[in-house]
């Protein structure tokens, strides 16, 4: 019988204690995995940012307008390799709860900069060449049902035609794919298309998406942007695509900060638990280690099979916790619709790892004062006890 | 029989101190998932009780049909016209509508809590927008003239955003305003925004005549009826009508429910895990009793009477961390400020509100997870075998 032996026994010594403190631990660890899980697809817009690509947008806010020439303008200055801008169209199809995320775009200028929308290439030549073409991300298109060919007429609830009407008819001649984790969950069309049927806020667009030589020169770049436009009727603001998309998200109230609240209090809670029970399990089994040591058991042998003790029930719950997770997320990422609304939903492998870091941490953590009180056993007094 | 239950029920209280760890342990652990909780309900009632509180059954709202939100909508000077002569719409004691069409441009403003950019409305109002707003007050300072560059804040963004003090200079694009004004409309959604006037508002960004929404100043709650007649009979309007009620409580849902969502699985996932804690608690509970309930039932004390004594405990500790849960978040959270991104998109600022009603919820949950806890626990110690008695430690 080596100490491994002797340690799984000792947990599992009280079945039904060890089920019950695996349980509360394994939930512990559900919540962690799975708010990691959601976590990652919310912070998504900073973490996917390409590090040399800037976001222009009206110094006043970015829903408001900036004239089309700023394009042109933008892609003049030193450091800039390309420039695509795009404008929000407010777009839902048939009623208006059925929103679809759709920007007017200029294709060609517009997939050059976003290297991570894949096409296929004639699907991508269509969308470029056929002004009244709609590139429709995969998630979109099986969301709505939508394929190739197809034609659709999508409304605005904010912009309206010349002629009253704020529909605008479509072709689907493209379906488009992230890379990796990146969403496709949006939809866009030529903007000229849109453009020329405005009743209002004609030759505007909503921000401009710069990729710079190499991220050195984002500071360089922004500055000489802004300094441009200063003085103007529209005043710009440039910020790398991370800080925007961090801005962004940071309008919604601090996230990050009520998952630390719900995280710490799922983990507060077994700590406590798990802890008091350990502390309890060794003291009910002071005569025990007395004999032990009185077979000659050295203390630091002692300590550690009470250490590794809690740990191993840790790593039991835990491994457990975050399995169920990973299920958990998997499962809801498949349901239909899902994609749509939470592109890239997946279980992060950083996730899980810090996951088992912190069982091994639980573990030591609750395992300590145990242990120290196993290590402190005096066989005279243990044994006189009884 | 309630002697015994009650002398039972007396010794397991009296002798918690001795499991003073386990206990603690149960206690705080269901003090934690109140907390998680009544954290959440309190988020979600604090933002729907702005929203609920704001507006009124006597104005409607009108927007273009289709538009669904106030920044999407578009309404020109005609239209303001029509309205204005339209069924069912109140008059002044001079006889002029009470109606006042407004616009708004979503302008940057820097929140404190994170020091970055959020979005505020700007809205564009007339001499009108006061009587339409019950509540409103300045509470510092005085409205902005016409026709200049002064602005009024709410008093809801001085306290969530930075920059916006009396007599402090903003410069919003390539326009400086001066504030002059903090109002208060009693903690509804328009203390969230920023007020000039219409005119310069709309010269400045180039609106021309137009505006985004009208609100109408009703005879009646049920004129709205007549208004809506009106508008299905007139072709040269084409518009959504809502009571301003109506208009934000819809606005309410989405967000309260989405937080509520999330809360409750939460919680009740939190739940089974501080359950499997209570549950551990008096199972050692009833262990280290064994000799001693042994003892009682060799006497003459019922079985009965042992489970209830140890089911009464489990309840004990569950609704004394219920307890400490719910005064913790009360004291932590209650009247919090904070602030979202509303439908409108733009910021809403709400206070969290810790509720009667969700602190009975929090209680029920922690008394649930009690009893579930002592459930077997209490079924054991019912089951104690006499000879227990004579078991040497």
């Amino acid at each position: 019988m080596n100490d491994l032996t002797l340690i799984r026994k000792n947990l599992f010594r009280k079945k039904l204690r060890a089920i019950l403190l695996t349980l509360s631990i394994l939930i512990a660890f559900l919540i962690f995995g799975v708010l990691g899980a959601f976590y990652k697809v919310w912070n998504s817009g900073a973490e996917l940012a390409a590090d040399n690509r800037l976001v222009t947008v009206n110094r006043i806010n970015f829903t408001v307008t900036m004239p089309y020439a700023y394009w042109g303008r933008i892609q003049a200055v030193e450091g800039v390799e390309a420039a695509s801008f795009a404008n929000w169209f407010g777009g839902y199809y048939q009623e208006p709860t059925r929103q679809v995320q759709t920007f007017a775009v200029d294709p060609e200028s517009y997939l050059n900069v976003y290297p991570e929308l894949v096409f296929e290439p004639e699907q991508r030549a269509a969308f470029i060449a056929n002004r009244t073409c709609l590139a429709v991300g995969r998630d979109i298109a099986d969301f709505y049902g939508w394929s190739l060919g197809d034609r659709i007429p999508l409304l605005s609830n904010i912009w309206q035609k010349s002629d009253g009407s704020s529909s605008w008819e479509f072709d689907i001649c493209a379906v488009f794919d992230g890379r990796e984790d990146y969403p496709a969950n949006y939809a866009m069309f030529h903007y000229e298309y849109y453009n020329e049927d405005l009743a209002f806020n004609q030759d505007q667009i909503g921000w401009i998406v710069i990729q710079t030589q190499s991220a050195d020169m984002n500071a360089s770049v922004a500055d000489t942007i802004d300094t441009m436009f200063a003085n103007s009727p529209a005043e710009t603001e440039t910020a790398t695509e991370a800080a925007f998309s961090e801005g962004f998200a940071n309008q919604f109230g601090n996230i990050a900060l009520i998952l630390l609240f719900v995280v710490g209090s799922a983990f507060s809670t077994i700590l406590i638990i798990v802890g008091f029970t350990m502390v309890t399990a060794i003291n009910e089994r002071t005569g025990e280690i007395a004999v032990m040591k009185t077979l000659g058991f050295p203390a630091p042998r002692i300590f550690r099979m009470v250490l590794s003790e809690s740990v191993m029930l840790s790593l039991v719950g835990g491994l457990l916790g975050l399995g169920l997770a990973w299920g958990m997320v998997t499962l809801i990422a498949a349901a239909p619709g899902v994609s749509a609304f939470l592109p890239g939903l997946s279980m992060p492998q950083n996730v899980f790892i810090a996951g088992v870091g912190l069982a091994v941490l639980l573990g030591l953590l609750t395992g300590i004062i145990p242990a120290i009180n196993a290590q402190r056993v005096k066989i005279v007094t243990a044994l006189g006890k009884q | 029989m309630f002697k015994q239950i009650g002398a039972v029920t007396m010794i397991n209280l009296r002798s918690i101190p001795q499991r003073a760890g386990l206990s603690l342990a149960t206690i705080i652990s269901i003090a934690l998932v109140t907390g998680v909780l009544l954290g959440f309900l309190a988020m979600s009632n604090g933002f729907r009780a702005t929203l609920q509180g704001t507006g009124s059954d006597n104005v409607a709202v009108a927007l273009r049909a289709g538009s669904q939100a106030e920044l999407n909508s578009g309404l020109s000077s005609e239209d303001v016209r029509l309205i204005e002569e339209a069924p069912g719409v109140a008059r002044d004691s001079e006889g002029r509508p009470l109606v006042s069409g407004e616009l708004y441009v979503i302008v940057d403003g820097t929140k404190r809590a994170s020091g970055t950019d959020a979005n505020l409305p700007l809205r564009g109002v007339g001499p009108q927008a006061l009587s339409l707003r019950e509540g409103f007050e300045m509470v510092e300072g005085r409205m902005f003239e016409p026709g200049t560059n002064e602005l009024v804040v709410g008093a809801s963004v001085l306290r969530e955003f930075s920059g916006f003090d009396l007599g402090e200079t903003i410069r919003l694009g390539s326009n400086e305003w001066v504030v002059v004004g903090i109002f208060s409309t009693g903690g509804s959604v328009f203390e969230s925004e920023i007020w000039a006037d219409i005119a310069v508002i709309q010269n400045l960004y180039n609106r021309g005549t137009a505006v985004q929404s009208v609100r109408a100043r009703l005879t009646s709650v049920e004129a709205i009826e007549d208004l809506r007649a009106w508008e299905e009979d007139e072709p040269r309007v084409n518009l959504d009508i809502e009571s301003e009620t109506d208009f934000f409580a819809s606005q309410a849902g989405g967000t309260a429910v989405l937080i509520e969502f999330v809360g409750w699985p939460l919680a009740i996932i939190m739940a089974i895990g501080a359950l499997a804690g209570a549950w551990n608690t008096m199972y050692s509970s009833v262990d280290t009793r064994m000799r001693e309930i042994a003892t009682l039932r060799a006497i003459g004390f019922s079985g009965f009477a042992a489970a209830v004594g140890t089911m009464v405990e489990s309840l004990v500790l569950a609704a004394l961390g219920g307890l400490v849960g719910a005064l913790a978040i009360y004291l932590l959270f209650n009247g919090v400020s904070a602030s979202t991104l509303g439908s409108g998109f733009t910021q809403v600022v709400f206070s969290f509100a810790v509720t009667g009603g969700s602190v009975i919820a929090g209680m029920v949950m922690a008394v649930v997870i009690g009893f579930f806890g002592g459930l077997v626990p209490a079924i054991r110690s019912a089951y104690v075998p006499l000879l227990t008695v004579h078991r040497s430690e």
